[in-house]
């Protein structure tokens, strides 16, 4: 299964009805086929980073059905819903991503993925992006023994983030190095203490242990705090 | 077809290893099955933009060869082999693209040379042009009605010929894009382009890069220059 991860820079004054456009068409048009799903709409949270930002991440099939999706956004049945969100940003950046080995997430039943638009609670998520310096399997590894393990054991009420899923992007279809990680936030108060606490990063307690060895293969991530709409499938 | 379109941030130590990783190690591995064939391997020309850095064109058969080819790389055959790639790049970027409707059609991939020929390095001005919001297809219509033609008219400013009229595939890369590649057959045209202004009969009113000004305003050209191996000229 490939995820299609796109970030929308959309003009601020037309933010409502490009969400709009998403919810009550595209979203239903998307799912009048097998090929996929919108999974999940994110909007940046304002005030830690780009202004109208949004993130949406769509399951697809297969690399048959990815073409097939594509082109149905350029010349065919979807063509006219894209071209009036084309209208509504400044640009997209797509890349399309693959799960790696260890991911929580590995596929989605696209025949059970909500797309009526019912309304939720919101979620925030931390997407981490990071570029190794060193070989990405590498990268990918340490994520694995040195985040991955650690965090899914740390006790629930310790409990900052849930890591849902973890991407490598699909060859040239973005930037190599790079791996992502789809992390749900647990705790909003763990995570003012995360953004208004001097960490010494002590070697021999967690996280000083990853963030030191990390350094070892990585300095250079970024991560962005991303808000689930109210009626995003995946939340 | 699919073109997956890879610019390379090469280590500069490493620019004869990095070139011969894709000469024995890419071109001959993808010449052992038929989802996808090397055509174009570019130095971006030294004194024209940003140092060693290296575009490599590689055609796809379809959206299913491409999964064929990711999965190699992530978990297969050939993941050894991009492995040793990430020792001789800083990064690469990717974007995968298709052709536009009036561009010239694509070699079939049965007949992209996979053996490697020596000859004349041969130099390529590719454009990338991002139109404005909502103007896309406007601009690949008018892209193909004006400037096309224009390119091949007897009394051209410039001697060019575009090989392939891409744009950029949705979920792969940025939109809205547009690329050209296009194959330049004189030198003395080019050096007179960056020598002098543009004149008023290129630049006014009623000029394509006048009226175009409605459709976009922002692109980039790089000069590349073909390595003498490369199995497209």
């Amino acid at each position: 299964m490939l995820f299609m991860h796109e970030t929308h820079q959309v003009i601020g004054r037309h933010a409502g009805d490009f969400e709009d456009l998403y919810r009550e068409q595209w979203m239903g048009t998307l799912a009048e086929g097998d090929d996929g799903r919108l999974v999940w709409y994110l909007n940046h949270a304002m005030g830690s980073g780009p202004s109208y930002q949004v993130v949406t991440i769509t399951a697809v099939a297969d690399g048959g059905a990815w073409e097939r999706l594509a082109a149905r956004m350029l010349t065919g049945d979807m063509a006219e819903l894209a071209a009036r969100l084309d209208t509504m940003r400044y640009e997209v950046e797509g890349k399309l991503l693959l799960p790696v080995a260890w991911s929580a997430l590995q596929e989605v039943d696209l025949s059970a993925v909500s797309t009526d638009g019912a309304e939720h609670g919101l979620s925030l998520y931390m997407q981490d992006t990071g570029w190794p310096d060193a070989p990405l399997d590498d990268y990918i590894a340490l994520w694995d023994a040195d985040y991955w393990q650690v965090m899914r054991q740390t006790p629930p009420e310790r409990k900052l983030l849930d890591i849902q899923a973890c991407f490598q992007v699909g060859h040239g279809s973005g930037i190599r190095p790079e791996a992502i990680l789809m992390q749900k936030i647990m705790s909003v108060e763990t995570l003012g203490g995360l953004l208004t606490r001097v960490e010494q990063y002590d070697p021999t307690t967690w996280p000083g242990t990853y963030m030191a060895k990390g350094l070892e293969i990585r300095d250079q991530w970024e991560s962005k705090l991303l808000r689930t709409s109210a009626w995003s499938p995946l939340w | 077809m699919l073109f997956v379109h890879q610019v390379h941030q090469v280590v500069g130590t490493e620019a004869e290893r990095f070139e011969d990783a894709f000469r024995q190690g890419w071109m001959g591995s993808l010449a052992g099955g038929s989802d996808a064939r090397l055509l174009w391997y570019f130095d971006l020309a030294h004194g024209s933009g940003l140092a060693y850095r290296v575009v490599t064109v590689t055609a796809v058969e379809d959206g299913a060869a491409w999964e064929r080819l990711a999965e190699r790389i992530a978990g297969g055959d050939l993941r050894s082999w991009a492995r040793h790639l990430d020792g001789l790049q800083h990064s690469s970027t990717g974007r995968i693209l298709t052709t536009l409707p009036w561009s010239p059609p694509p070699m079939a991939l049965a007949d992209v040379p996979t053996e490697t020929t020596e000859r004349e390095p041969v130099l390529y001005m590719e454009d990338t042009m991002w139109p404005f919001p909502g103007k896309l297809g406007e601009y690949i219509e008018a892209a193909g009605a004006v400037y096309r033609p224009a390119l091949g008219a007897e009394d051209a400013k410039m001697q060019m010929h575009i090989e392939l009229a891409l744009q950029t595939l949705p979920g792969a890369g940025r939109s809205p894009e547009v690329t050209l590649l296009q194959r330049l057959t004189s030198l003395p045209r080019l050096l007179h382009l960056l020598t002098n202004d543009l004149s008023e009969a290129v630049a006014g009113p009623g000029s394509w890069m006048h009226e175009a000004l409605a459709l976009r305003d922002q692109w980039r050209s790089k000069l590349l220059r073909t390595a003498p191996w490369s199995p497209l000229p």
